[in-house]
């Protein structure tokens, strides 16, 4: 059977690391071999996913259990690779950026701590899956609602460290984070914020304590392990409305955009907006060989047959209002008065009061269905997302989405974009599906994500958020002072863990750092 | 254009539309057109262990208007309903092997989420319906 080694440690080291972390959590929690390894390979990597291969999992079940690992792990120069659920999908799942990490599942530590109905927060540990949070909620019918992501199979937690969203006023999921137990890279233990001080009565109150908020310095990063973390929840409103908004034409977006940002801007809409094309509805509910089965992109009108199929416009907007009645009310005769004319149809909203079934409402609800769109292609299928930030701005918007839908036709790939408003800025997410088994389509994601990250460092845009096969290439793309930012993260990263054992390369943070420099492979009796 | 599934049309429509379902949390027996609160809750509060955890680790993409339901039911004959807890031709060692090493587009489940007990209660549960 193959065995992996992390880095240049030798067989004989990493066993007796084995044996030390076996000691640590238990026999049972710590698998090293070939079956449950592939277990953990990402399940939409771009082709077999072997290059992102760990060595061994850890699961603690408590944050004394994380720190006594991570000691371990400093004793024998291991690094680890911490997931909440390891659901990252679209992100390279579980699975570590450099070859050969241990990854240190965390999802055994899936206890909600608490929750405080009154002041509508809860303190989590990372194992807590959305669909969780969800059920608690329901059962101890609990009038709090949570924010959730596209996909809802991982945790809320990680999540909302990746830099997450949902479509809820909430779906800013980081926003949501107020206070956090972490565990250092040397096994020292800090809460944040008002979590602090001892005995803290105000740790999911109030964001950022006394001195500087080291909060931020947890998400997208490697230097430490969140083991607990307070995350606020919507109080439920009286009164909710959604709509679903089509508009006929590609260059609708100039216009749309524009008023939808005012609205958010304004707060009129409290949630980001998803504005997707039609492939991003239709890879939800069929195929693509239902609609198409040529050569190339898509086109334009096929696009058309499948927006009149499906009711679609070249761009859909999903828009729910909450609060109480008045404001509500007013917000849906804004919104008509704003679409109504330019669209030449009457908006038919539909309303939910307190009390009646909450499926009527805008409630966010987990699911799963998002991952439908893997299968467009057919075969096993997996996608990968670049999604620059960008000023909410129409005309731009409009003629980056014309100039990425082109090349997306050059290089034969059906175009797949939406872009979420946000009060001040966009995403444009360019969603690339493909089929993992099919080595041509799989370099030609490869060739698109290069040229998309290229395309838009020239114009000034930057992604928000990082797959683990491309961490180093967007973190290049940060590039002010010969590159600063990375500088600045090395340092912090060799001053706090020193044996780089946390998650080295994540988000381009001290790649090649430490001991490491490759993982090796050998042969087990 | 090629074919159209009729119920992916009706899908859509059904994503938007109201339910006349209410307190539907942990219920185990959806409607036809189960709400996405029941898929998001089957089986949570069942007193059958097997069905308890196939609602915890199974029902969200296999209950209701779900991704599992639906790729099943391009692959199904009409003969086997696409919600695998209605099928009656799954045996426990055939539901034990496909989560442990995927098939096509479900992911595979490693031994920490579902540990080896736990898949047994889901495999049999699933099984039950079966000759």
């Amino acid at each position: 059977m193959t065995t992996l080694y992390p880095r240049k440690l030798s067989g004989g080291a990493f066993e007796q690391s084995l044996k030390d972390f076996r000691s640590i959590v238990g026999d049972q929690w710590v698998l090293s071999g070939e079956e449950d390894r592939a277990t953990y390979i990402d399940p939409y990597a771009l082709g077999d996913g072997a290059d992102h291969d760990c060595s061994a999992i850890i699961a603690p079940a408590s944050t004394e259990e994380v720190q006594a690992v991570v000691r371990a792990a400093n004793r024998h120069k291991v690094p680890l690779w911490p997931v909440g659920r390891g659901k990252n999908l679209g992100y390279g799942g579980a699975s570590p950026a450099e070859k050969g990490d241990v990854i240190l599942d965390l999802s055994r530590m899936n206890r909600i701590l608490e929750v405080d109905e009154h002041h509508a927060h809860c303190l989590l540990e990372p194992g807590v899956g959305f669909f969780d949070l969800y059920y608690h909620l329901q059962e101890k019918k609990i009038p709090l609602w949570m924010s959730v992501p596209g996909n809802s199979w991982g945790s809320v937690i990680g999540n909302a460290l990746d830099r997450g969203l949902g479509y809820t006023p909430y779906g800013d999921h980081c926003e949501q984070i107020c206070g956090m137990e972490v565990v250092l890279p040397d096994g020292d233990i800090v809460r944040t914020g008002m979590g602090a001080q001892n005995g803290s009565k105000g740790w999911q109150h109030y964001k950022y304590g006394y001195g500087p908020g080291w909060d931020q310095m947890f998400f997208q990063s490697n230097f430490g392990i969140v083991t607990k973390a307070g995350l606020w929840l919507q109080p439920e409103p009286e009164m909710t409305a959604r709509i679903e908004l089509a508009f006929p034409r590609f260059d609708d977006a100039a216009w749309a955009i524009d008023i939808l940002a005012d609205l958010r801007r304004r707060d009129v809409i409290q949630h980001n907006i998803v504005f997707g094309s039609p492939v991003r509805a239709a890879s939800t509910m069929s195929q693509r060989a239902d609609w198409y089965e040529g050569e190339g992109a898509i086109p334009d009108s096929v696009s058309e047959e499948m927006m009149k199929k499906l009711g679609l416009g070249w761009w859909n907007a999903k828009i729910n209002l909450y609060g109480h009645e008045g404001i509500v009310t007013a917000q849906v005769a804004l919104i008509r008065k704003l679409f109504e004319p330019r669209l030449g149809r009457r908006l038919d909203f539909q309303f939910w009061r307190k009390g009646e079934p909450l499926e009527k409402s805008a409630q966010g609800v987990p699911t799963t269905m998002g991952l439908q769109c893997v299968n467009w292609y057919g075969g096993r299928g997996g996608h990968l997302s670049f999604a620059p930030v960008m000023p909410s701005d129409g005309k731009l918007a409009l003629a980056y989405a014309k100039k990425i839908k082109a090349y997306y036709e050059e290089i034969g790939q059906d175009y797949y974009a939406s872009f979420t408003i946000g009060r001040r800025h966009i995403n444009n997410v360019s969603l690339i599906l493909y089929n993992r088994d099919d080595p041509a389509m799989v370099a030609r994601a490869d060739r698109l994500y290069r040229h998309l990250l290229a395309e838009a460092a020239s114009q000034g845009f930057a992604e928000y958020r990082g797959h683990i096969s491309y961490m180093d290439a967007v973190a290049d793309t940060f590039d002010f002072g010969g590159h600063a930012l990375r500088r600045l993260n090395d340092k912090v990263k060799a001053c706090l863990d020193p044996n780089a054992i946390l998650a080295p390369g994540r988000n381009g943070i001290g790649s090649g750092s430490g001991p490491r420099a490759a993982s090796g492979t050998g042969e087990a009796a | 254009m090629k074919r159209f599934p009729l119920a992916a049309a009706a899908l859509l429509l059904a994503l938007s539309a109201c339910s006349a379902d209410k307190g539907t949390a942990g219920k185990a027996a959806p409607a036809q057109d189960a709400s996405p609160i029941v898929t998001a809750t089957f089986g949570r509060a069942s007193g059958d262990a097997g069905e308890r955890l196939f609602g915890e680790k199974c029902a969200f993409c296999h209950v209701g208007k779900s991704t599992g339901a639906m790729m099943l039911r391009r692959r199904l004959d009409e003969s086997q309903p696409a919600e695998l807890h209605k099928r009656t031709d799954l045996s426990a060692d055939y539901v034990k092997q496909v989560v442990r090493v995927g098939m096509n587009n479900m992911p595979y489940f490693n031994r920490v989420e579902l540990p080896d007990d736990q898949l047994d209660a889901i495999a049999a549960y699933l099984a039950r319906n079966s000759k």
